[in-house]
């Protein structure tokens, strides 16, 4: 086994970094190649932006009639709870 | 710009007011997590208005046991479970039950690379597997761009252009803000399988993004 | 213990983004400081974190070893190693780039590697020459060749720093 993590490689690593689950080791390999690697932290922010943006988004609403639909139910239920 | 991530914390003010029979509280929830468990539901039932049935039903079930969450778990998190309990009944009474997790391994079968392998320098050479050129920063674009309505359309057409399981993930994690361990339950997934479902989702969306941008700069 | 830590500019740790203050103790755990320890190395170990700033740094109790670095629960930075600035950033290059010119003399597969080096020395950051003199010394001579210039590059910044190691 190499000395030190290759780009390629960390570039698989970066989900189980950003959610903490790196054993030891590896995250100490990890980290040293961010030192040095100035591409490799680059494509971190990426992910973390991309991240960022996807939390950014809101779901659409749901169709009238469904939703519709829902509030009757609610109704019914404060209703029969009364 | 505020995320869309509605925190554990306002989802239990809603349920208070919820048990006490506040109708804007039901509707904001609804508004909340309604689209997600349409998502969701889609994947286990064959059509879509089957699906809007078994929200319909996930929300009298929430209501009728609204007594009795304790809070343990988040709300969102025991909404969803209660979804796919209630679609995975009804995908059996439709005659079709492909358990969510064999789809995420028919997805899981293949392998991709996280980054186009042009990107570094190949095997066989001095510094193999190394950046051949540096990756553009995104986070030295001006935040109005970084977030505009535009950037958000693109993820937005990335994340809808998934394969199912990975779409999946991607949403309940960064987009509804779902923990790792609440996915894992809810959907039935491994760790190590949702974070590689997970990996790969980002991993496109985050394509898209570096295209788009660089798009922007031509 | 006595210990050394790299910091960016203004004292600001490289993954937690911490700003560290002078000469009060710091517990793991406090804020954001770190979330598995605080992080140091020993002085053989100094080529693999090097960044803008080097301080000194005493440890409390400790926590782990990982394999180039200390991990304890609690920290002090007890004073910078002003010795550690652009200039001598600028001379480890240079030293790095020598002793792989003398393996190149030594090896001749090692010349490309020799070029590539030399050519991108004066514009990468210190830690980036680290890395890639000790490649290249692995590339001719494997795992005890990557070692032993790891272990070259500490003793370089040692004298030329004039660290105190005693524990």
């Amino acid at each position: 086994m190499a000395s030190e993590l290759t780009c390629k490689e960390l570039v698989e690593l970066v989900t189980e970094y950003l959610d903490g689950q790196l054993p030891a080791d590896e995250l100490e390999r990890f980290e040293e190649h961010l030192v040095y690697c100035g591409p490799c932290v680059t494509h971190i922010e990426q992910m973390r932006e991309t991240i960022r943006v996807a939390g950014g988004l809101r779901e659409e609403d749901l169709d009238a009639a469904v939703a519709d639909d829902l509030l009757a139910a609610f109704r019914g239920w404060r209703e029969g709870a009364a | 710009m505020t995320s869309a991530h509605f925190s554990s914390r306002e989802d239990a003010l809603l349920v208070d007011a919820l048990r006490r029979g506040d109708e804007a509280a039901f509707v904001e929830l609804v508004g909340r997590y309604g689209a997600l468990m349409l998502r969701v539901a889609r994947l286990y039932v064959p059509t879509r208005s089957v699906a809007e049935e078994v929200v319909q039903e996930t929300w009298l079930g929430v209501l009728r046991g609204i007594d009795r969450f304790e809070g343990r778990s988040s709300f969102k998190t025991w909404l969803l479970r209660i979804l796919t309990n209630i679609a995975k009944t009804r995908a059996v009474r439709e005659g079709r039950s492909v358990p969510f997790s064999a789809l995420a391994q028919a997805e899981l079968e293949t392998s991709e690379p996280s980054v186009d392998p042009d990107r570094f320098f190949p095997q066989g050479e001095r510094w193999a597997n190394y950046w051949a050129s540096s990756p553009p920063r995104f986070d030295e674009l001006p935040e109005s761009q970084l977030l505009s309505s535009e950037t958000l359309a693109v993820a937005r057409e990335a994340i809808d252009g998934l394969p199912d399981a990975q779409r999946t993930v991607i949403t309940m994690r960064d987009v509804a803000g779902f923990a790792s361990e609440d996915v894992c339950e809810v959907l039935g997934l491994s760790e190590g399988n949702q974070r590689v479902l997970l990996h790969r989702a980002r991993t496109r969306v985050r394509r898209a993004l570096e295209l788009h941008f660089k798009a922007g700069e031509a | 213990m006595k210990a050394f830590k790299f910091l960016l500019p203004g004292r600001v740790a490289p993954f937690s983004g911490f700003r560290w203050p002078v000469g009060e103790w710091v517990e793991s755990g406090d804020e954001v400081a770190c979330t598995a320890g605080i992080h140091a190395c020993e002085a053989k170990h100094l080529s693999f974190w090097l960044l803008d700033e080097l301080w000194e740094i005493e440890l409390g109790e400790s926590i782990a070893r990982g394999r180039h670095k200390l991990v304890a629960r609690s920290g002090r930075l007890t004073g910078r190693v002003e010795a550690w600035d652009m200039q001598a950033g600028d001379e480890f290059g240079a030293a790095c780039v020598e002793r792989v010119r003398e393996l190149a003399a030594r090896r001749p597969e090692a010349a490309g590697h020799l070029a590539d080096l030399a050519g991108w020395a004066p514009h990468v950051r210190p830690a980036a020459v680290a890395s890639l003199a000790a490649r290249a010394f692995e590339a001719v001579q494997g795992e005890n060749g990557y070692d032993d210039e790891r272990a070259a590059q500490a003793a370089w910044l040692v004298g030329r720093l004039g660290l105190d190691v005693a524990a």
